[in-house]
């Protein structure tokens, strides 16, 4: 990973608005170099971030760099480190992906013959065939997400900003397209994937930040998101039903997990003295208690609702 | 079955350590694709067809006339000119329907398909955008233009009765007259092409547009001709005779007498400042259609 002196992204007090409308309200935080997943419903201001990013529209107040570049000051040159693979369609479809992506490397500096041995390697890379060399028209909707990837990696960016890379993709070309962007980071190459599937980030992101109305929900790495879920499973016998009831009365919030374990919502290690005292004085045969591996869409369920 | 023999070689990813460009060079890549787009390089031969077809046609009078020249030179009679070097800037429509052929198919698509949100990640502007278009449609248009007068220049001096050396002097103005001459054409052409062009996103409408434009106001011009009493002034509005106006005032140093604006004094600066107005709102228009990627 080509690791930047600080942090690859920094925002502070980023805010844009759109007449009455606020897109992006106070945004603070540092991300560092890696696969970083920006995770937030429609409209949670993924999309104005990117432009924001790419110097295509100013911030109303605050600021951003990417890898130390202050975008409203050098936006070309914070675009020269950035690739850029868009949501929409956006390929000129009568011509090959081979003619589009090594133009857009010319675009990007470099030279003619360069780009065009750029273009042949990444899409290589990107995994498409001879069908390189037809027109874009007769490609598929992978075919063309597969271009898309290969125009944002022509110029070897530092940054790669991904926008809905498997949206409308089947099961197997999405997992074709998540094993693309987790082989990226091995290639030196950091990622600023912004999605709504949770899923997706989960699978190959390293730093997740939430958006939630133009508000940063949370920003961390995954596995302490994960970790922090703050839920943990306790397994007795079948008598699940009077330790929910007896952690109640403690005050605690449990319920009865799909597998038959009590779920219990902890705040720290006086709550878990808590479920211990309570299986001690039901006398009931504790088989597990384990902290909860949660999903994404649980933290950010929990959280979307109470910006930090 | 035999057993593979071959290896695959998963060579994975290279990154790019050579020279990188900066706007100067990205510039120049977006003119070198326009040129390209243009003239159907990489495309289909049905989409060469028609650029080459019409680009094709404007060097017909000056192949004609070298012709004409060449078979006539030892003949007692008096040398005919089909064609004079003022005559030819502008003379063929062929490069207008060039224009509104082409024009819109360098920026329409690029809007419609949304390509320009792929070129404006570029360390490229707006500006830088409009601009490189701009240079390679003028570019072409001044080359296609240019191009067939130096052919008819060195023809008709290869095949002059007189020696080549006797044509260049008497003929010597003609070298820094039609460069000029054909510039102001092209700049013309180009910036009011691509200017309604950039207006929409389909092609179809930015090429009638095009025609249309120069058309209706060809049209309005002899409508208010052919009422009374109108001042000569009001042929300006004839948009499509301004850059001929400008040729006359290269070769001339004034209107031709053909044309009625010549009838009033001051005709030539009136002429001046509508081209220099025409292709001023041109140009504003084109930067400000682009000018979102500036914000």
């Amino acid at each position: 990973m080509r690791r930047v002196a600080g942090p690859l992204l920094r925002a502070v007090g980023l805010t844009k608005r759109f007449g009455d409308v606020t897109a992006l309200d106070g945004l603070t935080m540092d991300v560092p170099s890696g696969r970083i997943g920006l995770v937030g419903a429609n409209g949670a201001g993924k999309t104005t971030f990117f432009r924001l990013l790419l110097g295509l529209t100013r911030p109303t107040s605050g600021e951003v760099e990417v890898a130390g570049v202050n975008v409203t000051a050098d936006p070309a040159g914070a675009r020269a480190r950035l690739g850029y693979m868009p949501e929409h369609d956006c390929l000129p479809t009568d011509q090959s992906a081979t003619d589009v992506v090594a133009t857009l490397g010319e675009l990007a500096g470099l030279p003619p013959s360069a780009a065009r041995q750029r273009a042949s390697e990444v899409l290589d890379l990107v995994g498409l065939d001879e069908s390189r060399f037809r027109p874009i028209e007769g490609y598929s909707t992978g075919m063309r997400q597969r271009t898309k990837l290969a125009q944002a990696l022509v110029a070897d960016p530092e940054l790669l900003l991904l926008d809905e890379p498997t949206a409308g993709l089947d099961p197997m070309g999405r997992e074709s397209m998540l094993d693309l962007v987790s082989r990226l980071g091995g290639f030196g190459i950091s990622v600023l994937l912004a999605t709504h599937l949770l899923d997706d980030v989960q699978q190959v992101c390293e730093h997740v930040v939430m958006l939630d109305a133009g508000r940063l929900v949370v920003s961390g790495t995954t596995d302490d998101l994960l970790e922090r879920s703050g839920v943990v499973a306790v397994e007795v016998d079948d008598r699940a039903d009077a330790l929910t009831a007896g952690l109640a009365r403690r005050g605690l919030t449990a319920t009865i997990g799909p597998d038959g374990s009590v779920e219990v919502a902890v705040k720290g290690d006086a709550d878990l003295d808590v479920i211990r005292d309570v299986v001690a004085e039901l006398n009931l045969p504790l088989h597990r208690l384990s902290t909860r591996v949660g999903t994404l869409d649980e933290v950010f369920l929990r959280r979307a609702t109470v910006p930090s | 079955m035999s057993a593979a023999t071959g290896t695959v070689y998963d060579r994975g990813y290279r990154p790019y350590d050579g020279p990188r460009g900066g706007r100067k060079e990205a510039i120049l890549a977006l003119v070198k694709s326009t040129l390209r787009r243009a003239l159907g390089i990489r495309r289909s031969w049905r989409q060469k067809f028609l650029p080459w077809l019409l680009l094709g046609i404007v060097a017909i009078p000056a192949l004609v006339n070298v012709g004409i020249a060449y078979v006539t030179r030892d003949s007692p009679l008096e040398s005919i000119d089909i064609i004079t070097y003022r005559g030819y800037v502008g003379h063929s429509s062929s490069l207008l329907l060039f224009v509104a052929l082409v024009a819109p198919d360098v920026l329409c698509p690029d809007r419609r398909q949304r390509f320009l949100s792929l070129i404006f990640a570029r360390p490229i502007s707006g500006t830088d955008y409009a601009l490189a278009k701009l240079g390679a449609i003028g570019g072409l248009l001044f080359a296609f233009s240019f191009v067939p007068q130096m052919v008819l220049f060195i023809g008709q001096m290869l095949v002059n009765r007189d020696g080549a050396l006797d044509y260049l002097t008497e003929n010597a103005a003609v070298l820094w007259q039609v460069p000029v001459a054909v510039a102001l054409l092209a700049l013309y052409y180009a910036a009011l092409g691509l200017a309604l062009a950039s207006l929409t996103s389909r092609r179809i409408v930015a090429g009638s547009s095009i025609l249309g434009v120069l058309l209706v106001s060809s049209s309005v011009a002899g409508i208010l001709r052919a009422a009374d009493g109108t001042s000569p002034a009001t042929e300006v509005v004839n948009i499509l005779a301004l850059p001929l106006y400008m040729r006359d005032l290269v070769f001339l140093g004034h209107l031709d007498e053909g044309f009625r604006l010549s009838e009033m004094s001051g005709g030539g600066v009136l002429a001046v400042a509508a081209y220099v107005a025409v292709v001023g709102v041109s140009l504003a228009t084109l930067l400000w259609r682009y000018r979102w990627s500036e914000a």
